[in-house]
């Protein structure tokens, strides 16, 4: 189990300060791009990028969490507004050849401002609160009766051996993409329940240094779920938060397997159960979610690594089966008939983040929907119509990013790369084909 | 000697540079800090400004010196990445990254690179737009590390084993000078001509600023030649028994200069530790025996190899070949062909890259000692810093290139270490220190001297020329604001050594006063 700063400690002195981190493809100079913008090594770091400091890239916050394990810089709200000003995407983490666990060091620097008694910023307050009361567990305001309000089916059955744990996007804010997932589960033939206590998985807490209310969440979640087989999940965040934290600041194995909902579909199509019929002719781009995409995968190959005692020999197997997580959705997109699909130049372990993670989208919304409109950049040079993912969360500050590029193409009446594009959850086109 | 940044002089600095790019914040202070690949010390300043062009460049310094507060200017840093914190007495700290500017004349085969520009971007410039020539940017360096910080700090290119150190592929520089002046060496001097030639119309100062870690003048323009970049690339390996086996062959392919020597643009080596502590201790085999068994030699030399052709690279690896085999009768050891995996041959052409990196995972940190030596002294050498790593309880380590057809040679010992257990510095210093006196009596250099260690050892030994570099630094810098104590300038900045020029401290003399000089637009 390695939660708090000090934990990390060891592992925050290998940073030597390359920098290295601050851009996607940083060991691949020589990769071929489309222009001269998207070609070789280019940054990757959302935070860096919009503030251009050093100390918003991870290659000046790891220094900074060092200076803050030595004592040579007070906690303070000046010092928490620079950590939290991270989306947590994990591109740092890819890039980093002393494999150094970038986000982990932030969400603990975070957890170990606010636990020496600095406010959480004001937003991020705000959730916790929301999150830690009792009538309402979401960060969305919503009252808690009404979490599962969007679901016809049978709710809290313990006759099945699978849960969907619909996450508070899903239940309050896109529940078009909770409802097409139910629907495609029934398609799979599944017979699953939802929960109707049910609380926020805590990874907003997480992200944002609220161990306290997080530690809390994830109990009452391990606990609800604990009888089912498997928990399904929709949410990137949900899924990464169950599956790579709760064991991690837990120090326990989970009682239950979980999977996002496109490894169902992925395992269907694999073993023939599944053939996809009905075509989708257009042209499209697939947006990585960190949460589900670059962070299992990252943690899939240091699980292998942590059970092994030659990294030299071992190194390449756990980088296979990280890129062969890499593949998930791309495995799901080829089975789907007439779907062209036009691959950004940052993907995988490299894409670049919506922008929405670690907080960032309720704290600095500036900064998000710069994100989003960086990203909507690179995914409309590919010429694609629509812009895939699989994640609530992107989904919102994606469409968020063309509201805005439609609102500044009306005020200065020029076109705008991105503002075209049709934002598309994944789960909901696969529930529309199956 | 030094005065604080007030309120009063981060006004000033917003006024310069725009209130965008000027910060007292503590923590993005802190952020600037490193400790490790090229150096120890480091201490946090007290502002930091990201300057747009070479005129608040100046305009700062004017500043500076009117109130007396040092300056350290730094952009990627060196070859290790970012490397170059503020020492004592911190002040202000000029991050260059937003001058990242980038010229290419094909030509007169030239580039005008700016400070923040970083290897990796050079590199996807030039694919894209300039694929028959290659920017010199370092070998081994990460791709964030920029082109200027190795070619001031006289650092190794691509292709070092053919053109020597970096500093011998600039043509002229664009230097704001600590009074605020600016100027411009070679025949850039002359408004309006091409960098065409180094030398310029007399003297050429370029010296004074190569290698003086930013303490004689800011550098915010360099003209750097580019390289022909053939497209038929290989790299071949060759074992041995010791270090002479690397070292001698070595010296029999470079000797000649021209022909296959000539295509041989990065000759680099080491031991078999150098693979081995890429890797966490506790997670990979400590036994040599497991590394035989892979097929890899005790020590080895790689040869990177371009060419303009398939028969041309087919008739230098056979060359190379031949000599290896006379040299193996004539030593009468073995020195066999490596076998390198196609993924490992690409993983050495790969420019930038990585491979520099991954030492802090054996422990938690690590630090490059850069030393040249004549080519032929390099075994000995690394023969007496792998006795005395080990000595000090560090895996010895051991890297070596050849600089300028064997005539140099760069030798580094990574000493991986724990960065979080008590003394260790300490310990370093100390390991630091011995080998430096040993080295420097033995004739040899260190090649980026720390100050705390390199330099007042180096400067006890060759007086006079300390008191040069402090007549120039003093003509130059007349209140002593750029970089202060980085090259042990002044004395009583970094050591209790007895100064060299006996001269009285720098607190007593007349440099205490400042003077206010004038910017020349």
């Amino acid at each position: 189990m390695t939660s708090t700063l000090e934990d990390l400690r060891m592992i925050n002195a290998r940073c030597i300060h390359c920098r290295a981190c601050q851009y996607a493809y940083s060991g691949e100079p020589d990769r071929e791009g489309q222009t001269e913008e998207y070609t070789g090594m280019i940054q990757g770091c959302p935070a860096g990028l919009y503030y251009g400091w050093e100390g918003y890239f991870n290659s000046g916050k790891q220094w900074i969490a060092r200076a803050f394990l030595n004592n040579e810089i007070k906690p303070s709200k000046e010092l928490l507004e620079v950590v939290e000003a991270c989306t947590t995407c994990g591109n740092c983490e890819t890039q980093c050849e002393n494999r150094i666990d970038t986000v982990s060091v932030t969400e603990a620097l975070r957890a170990a401002i606010i636990e020496a008694g600095i406010e959480p910023l004001a937003k991020h307050k705000k959730f916790g609160e929301m999150v830690g009361n009792d009538l309402l567990r979401n960060p969305y305001n919503e009252p808690r009766e009404k979490r599962t309000d969007w679901f016809a089916g049978a709710k809290d059955r313990k006759d099945v051996k699978v849960a969907y744990f619909v996450g508070c996007t899903g239940a309050y804010r896109q529940q078009h993409i909770a409802k097409h997932t139910a629907s495609l589960l029934k398609k799979l033939g599944i017979d699953f329940t939802v929960l109707t206590s049910e609380v926020c998985c805590g990874s907003p807490m997480l992200r944002t240094g609220q161990k306290a209310i997080f530690e809390d969440v994830m109990r009452k979640n391990i606990e609800l779920f604990k009888n089912y087989e498997t928990v399904v999940f929709s949410c990137a965040g949900c899924f990464k938060t169950f599956r790579n934290d709760y064991p991690r600041i837990s120090g326990k194995p989970l009682p239950f397997k979980v999977q996002h909902t496109m490894e169902l579909v992925r395992d269907n199509i694999r073993s023939g159960k599944l053939k996809i019929t009905k075509p989708y002719s257009k042209t499209v781009t697939w947006h990585d979610p960190c949460h589900s995409i670059r962070h299992v995968g990252i943690a899939i190959e240091k699980d292998i690594l942590s059970r092994s005692n030659n990294w030299l020999t071992d190194a390449r197997t756990a980088e296979k089966a990280k890129e062969a997580w890499f593949e998930l959705p791309r495995e799901v997109m080829k089975a789907i008939p007439a779907l062209q699909l036009k691959e950004m130049y940052r993907v995988k372990g490299d894409s670049f983040c919506c922008g929405a993670g670690g907080g960032v989208k309720a704290q600095f919304p500036d900064m998000a929907l710069a994100t989003a409109k960086e990203r909507l950049k690179e995914a409309a040079s590919t010429g694609a119509q629509v812009l895939l993912t699989s994640c609530p969360f992107c989904v919102t500050n994606l469409s968020d990013g063309i509201k805005a590029l439609k609102e500044e193409e009306a005020l200065s009446h020029k076109k705008l790369p991105g503002s075209d594009l049709e934002v598309v959850e994944l789960l909901q086109l696969l529930d529309q084909l199956i | 000697m030094y005065n604080k940044v007030t309120d009063d002089v981060v006004k000033k600095l917003v006024a310069i540079c725009g209130e965008k790019y000027v910060t007292t914040s503590e923590p993005l202070r802190h952020s600037y800090m490193a400790r490790g690949i090229m150096g120890l010390e480091a201490v946090l300043p007290e502002a930091i400004i990201r300057p747009a062009n070479a005129d608040e460049v100046s305009r700062v310094l004017v500043m500076a010196n009117e109130h007396l507060i040092p300056v350290t200017p730094a952009a990627g840093g060196l070859s290790g990445g970012f490397a170059l914190p503020a020492i004592e007495p911190g002040g202000i700290y000029m991050d260059m990254t937003r001058m990242n500017g980038l010229e290419v004349d094909v030509e007169n085969r030239v580039m005008v690179v700016e400070p923040g520009l970083k290897s990796g971007d050079a590199w996807r410039i030039f694919k894209t737009k300039y694929p028959e020539w290659a920017p010199p940017i370092p070998d081994g360096a990460p791709p964030a590390a920029t082109v200027l910080g190795d070619a001031i700090e006289r650092g190794f290119s691509l292709v070092t084993g053919v053109y020597g150190p970096q500093a011998d592929m600039i043509m002229g520089l664009e230097v704001v000078l600590p009074t605020g002046d600016v100027l411009r060496t070679g025949s850039w001097a002359v408004p309006g001509a091409k960098p065409f030639y180094r030398w310029g119309p007399g003297p050429n100062p370029d010296g004074l600023f190569l290698g003086s870690q930013g303490s004689m003048g800011i550098i915010t323009k360099a003209a750097i030649k580019i390289v022909p970049h053939p497209h038929f690339k290989t790299v071949v390996a060759y074992g041995g028994e010791s270090f002479e086996d690397i070292v001698k062959p070595t010296w029999e392919v470079s000797k000649h200069e021209l022909g296959i020597a000539d295509r041989c643009v990065m000759v680099q080596g080491g031991n078999w530790q150098l693979v081995l502590t890429r890797w966490p201790k506790t997670n990979v085999p400590l036994d040599y025996e497991f590394y035989k068994k892979m097929g890899m030699s005790e020590y080895w030399m790689n040869y990177e190899i371009w060419a303009w052709s398939q028969e041309e690279l087919d008739f230098t690896l056979k060359k190379i070949d031949e000599i290896y085999k006379a040299y193996e009768v004539k030593a009468n050891t073995k020195c066999p062909q490596q076998y390198l995996h196609p993924k490992q041959i690409a993983s050495r052409l790969k420019k930038p890259n990585k491979i520099a990196i991954p030492y802090a995972l054996w422990e938690a940190g690590f630090l490059f000692i850069t030393w040249y030596c004549p080519w032929l002294e390099s075994a000995n050498m690394m023969e007496q810093y792998c006795a005395k790593m080990e000595e000090y309880g560090f895996p010895p380590t051991m890297w070596v290139a050849s600089i300028d057809h064997g005539r140099q040679a760069i030798v580094m010992p990574i000493v991986c270490f724990d960065s979080t257990k008590p003394g260790i510095y300490d310990k370093i210093r100390e390991f630091n220190l011995e080998t430096t006196k040993s080295f420097l009596k033995q004739g040899w250099l260190n090649y980026r001297p720390d100050p705390f260690v390199h330099a007042p050892e180096t400067f006890s030994l060759a007086k006079d020329y300390y008191k040069m570099l402090v007549k120039f630094r003093k003509v130059l810098d007349p209140n002593l604001i750029l970089h202060p104590g980085r090259l042990a300038i002044p004395w009583e900045a970094v050591t209790k050594l007895p100064n060299p020029c006996g001269e009285p401290k720098a607190s007593e003399s007349k440099v205490s006063k400042p003077t206010k000089p004038q910017v020349k637009k």
